[in-house]
């Protein structure tokens, strides 16, 4: 390759000595063209992304409140008030606890689930070829349309689910409106909506397992169950781990399903933090202490995935 | 065994294989047909439990009034827009990133990943506070902006690994031929790449377009898209139960055709940052 690049070069230097004026070498020529090619985009994710972050860093450090924007805003008098509320406040730790249970049920589940349908579906055959594509409707689905039709399940009145329950002598009051299963209805909505996710990277992984493991095992006398649990699932593991960590992620931007199905209630039993910061900012106006919720979030999320990719890191190559 | 009774069990096997599975989709895709046959459901019926006799067109007739069609075409305006703009800045970029030997493609890499993780509300704070006084809440141009968060980040992402897969040499054949190097970029990479951009772009296009909660909080009325008039059925309008339905089969039939086509990349696109392809 090296040697390619230098003939290369070598070319075009002698093209370039006889058309163009010999501007510090084709290769400079070239490096300035590809940071030319680069800044722009550089420069606006910068604008975008590093900006809004430090707006929203600094923002947490003042009371904020577009209420009485004149007084409270770039206002640094007490710059850790809002952290220090926050530590006390029981909305917000109960916002962790129920983003924590939403979380960890909906993972497991997801996990589970696309596990379970990847290995029913792992064969070749062009009909589970069209049901595997077919699976990941739920998925591809936008997220709002995801929340009506489950609005529309969870709603008595119009639900065939709550009516053929009825039908046959259960009758099932509304579970969104019950504090005691609200936060169980959304997470069997996510889980519904997602699982095609750990579904597809799975299958994508027991398609890349080869074959000579599995035919040792087998002549080794190992049935299906031993070969799934000391063949595959450990050639699993990275995909897993994966598939566990954008899950994660994405578990704790869940906004769509409880702002349409509960709004958070019924009392706080659905508010996870996300939506606690939402209603800080945009019902209550109080933006600096949002802010403050959000920073922390973030710093949440940072930490976890850092400390999965440590994880993973040692197994699969993450760049 | 005789090898007749094998053969047997395995058609047996596999016919139950097959038979779970087609019981599983079906139970799976369940709610998802359910709200495609309301939305053709008459309004004295769209209760009803019963087989679809009468379909009827007249929830789709009644979008036709009002805010819908507006916000419809706002949704399909700030989702090309936000792709475009994002191919634009995001293609050439990648191919930077493909070709020259950069230092920082590890941190670039972080870079993408950090803004896939951060939670939309981290970006909607400072944006709505700075868009108060840029005078972008409730327009169309604010919504291209702030979709550029995650669609800039996945285009240099899903087209470096694409441009990585374009041989080096057909570019290098077009520079010995005297072109630059962004004109054989175009004449000769770009063309080669062309099936990942058009996945690219469609990814792009299915993300800005799914969006809920960016429009919920930066429009109010002119530029509102569709997902946000769709829950304004629900909460402004009373329960619209066949509206609600039709608008909803609206705003998914595309990216349901859209997604299936692209299959293949979806969950490169959405483990941009995290898988080294």
């Amino acid at each position: 390759m090296a040697r390619m690049d230098r003939s290369l070069s070598d070319a075009a230097l002698v093209h370039q000595a006889a058309t163009r004026p010999p501007v510090g070498g084709w290769a400079a020529q070239r490096r300035r063209a590809f940071l030319l090619g680069l800044i722009p985009a550089l420069v606006v994710l910068a604008a975008i992304t590093l900006a809004p972050a430090l707006y929203l860093l600094v923002t947490s450090l003042t009371p904020l409140s577009l209420v009485r924007p004149a007084e409270t805003a770039w206002n640094f008098s007490r710059p850790w008030t809002n952290f220090v509320a926050l530590m006390a406040d029981a909305r917000f730790t109960n916002s962790l606890g129920v983003q924590v249970r939403l979380s960890v049920v909906t993972v497991s589940l997801q996990l589970l689930a696309g596990l379970a349908v990847a290995l029913l579906l792992n064969a070749r055959s062009p009909l589970l070829e069209a049901v595997r594509t077919a699976f990941l409707v739920p998925m591809v689905l936008p997220p709002i349309v995801v929340a009506i039709i489950w609005k529309v399940l969870y709603t008595p009145e119009i639900s065939p689910i709550h009516h053929l329950l009825a039908r046959v002598g259960l009758p099932v009051s509304s579970l969104i409106t019950n504090p005691r299963a609200a936060l169980w209805a959304i997470a069997l909505a996510d889980t519904w909506e997602w699982f095609p996710f750990t579904m597809i990277m799975i299958l994508a992984a027991l398609q890349m397992i080869p074959e000579e493991p599995m035919e040792a095992a087998r002549i080794d006398g190992a049935g299906p169950w031993q070969l799934f649990r000391f063949v595959i699932l450990p050639l699993l593991r990275p995909t897993l781990l994966l598939a566990t960590l954008f899950r994660l992620i994405d578990s704790i931007k869940a906004f769509p399903l409880i702002y349409v199905m509960t709004n958070g209630g019924p009392g706080m039993v659905t508010e996870v933090t996300n939506y606690y910061a939402f209603i800080q900012a945009f019902n209550f106006s109080y933006w600096g202490y949002a802010s403050a919720i959000t920073v922390i979030m973030v710093t949440g999320v940072f930490f976890l995935s850092w400390l999965i990719t440590r994880v993973v890191g040692t197994e699969v190559d993450i760049e | 065994m005789s090898s007749r009774d094998r053969g047997a069990r395995a058609r047996r096997r596999r016919i139950l294989l097959y038979g779970t599975a087609v019981l599983l989709l079906v139970l799976t895709l369940f709610p998802f047909f359910w709200l495609l046959q309301m939305s053709f459901r008459s309004n004295d019926d769209i209760l009803g439990f019963t087989l679809l006799s009468r379909p009827t067109l007249e929830h789709y007739g009644a979008l036709r009034v009002g805010q819908f069609p507006r916000s419809f075409a706002n949704s399909i305006l700030a989702s090309i827009a936000s792709t475009l703009l994002s191919l634009l800045l995001g293609v050439p970029a990648a191919y930077s990133l493909s070709r020259g030997e950069f230092r920082a493609r590890r941190q670039l890499a972080l870079w993408v990943l950090a803004t896939r993780m951060a939670p939309p509300i981290a970006f909607t704070i400072p944006f709505f506070l700075a868009y108060r006084h840029l005078e972008l809440l409730d327009t169309v141009l604010g919504l291209v902006l702030i979709y550029l968060t995650f669609n800039l980040a996945l285009v240099i992402w899903m087209m470096r690994t694409f441009f990585d897969g374009v041989p080096r040499a057909l570019e290098e054949a077009a520079w010995i031929d005297g072109s630059s190097v962004w004109g054989g970029f175009l004449r000769v990479t770009l063309p080669l790449a062309a099936p990942g951009l058009a996945a690219t772009a469609v990814l792009c296009f299915i993300f800005s377009w799914n969006d809920f909660f960016y429009a919920l909080i930066l429009t109010r009325t002119a530029a509102m898209t569709a997902p946000v008039a769709i829950v304004n059925f629900m909460q402004y309008e009373g329960w619209e139960w066949g509206k609600i339905a039709a608008g909803g089969t609206l705003v998914m039939l595309p990216v349901v055709v859209f997604s299936l086509v692209v299959r293949n990349y979806l969950v490169h696109g959405l483990t941009a940052g995290g898988l080294k392809e």
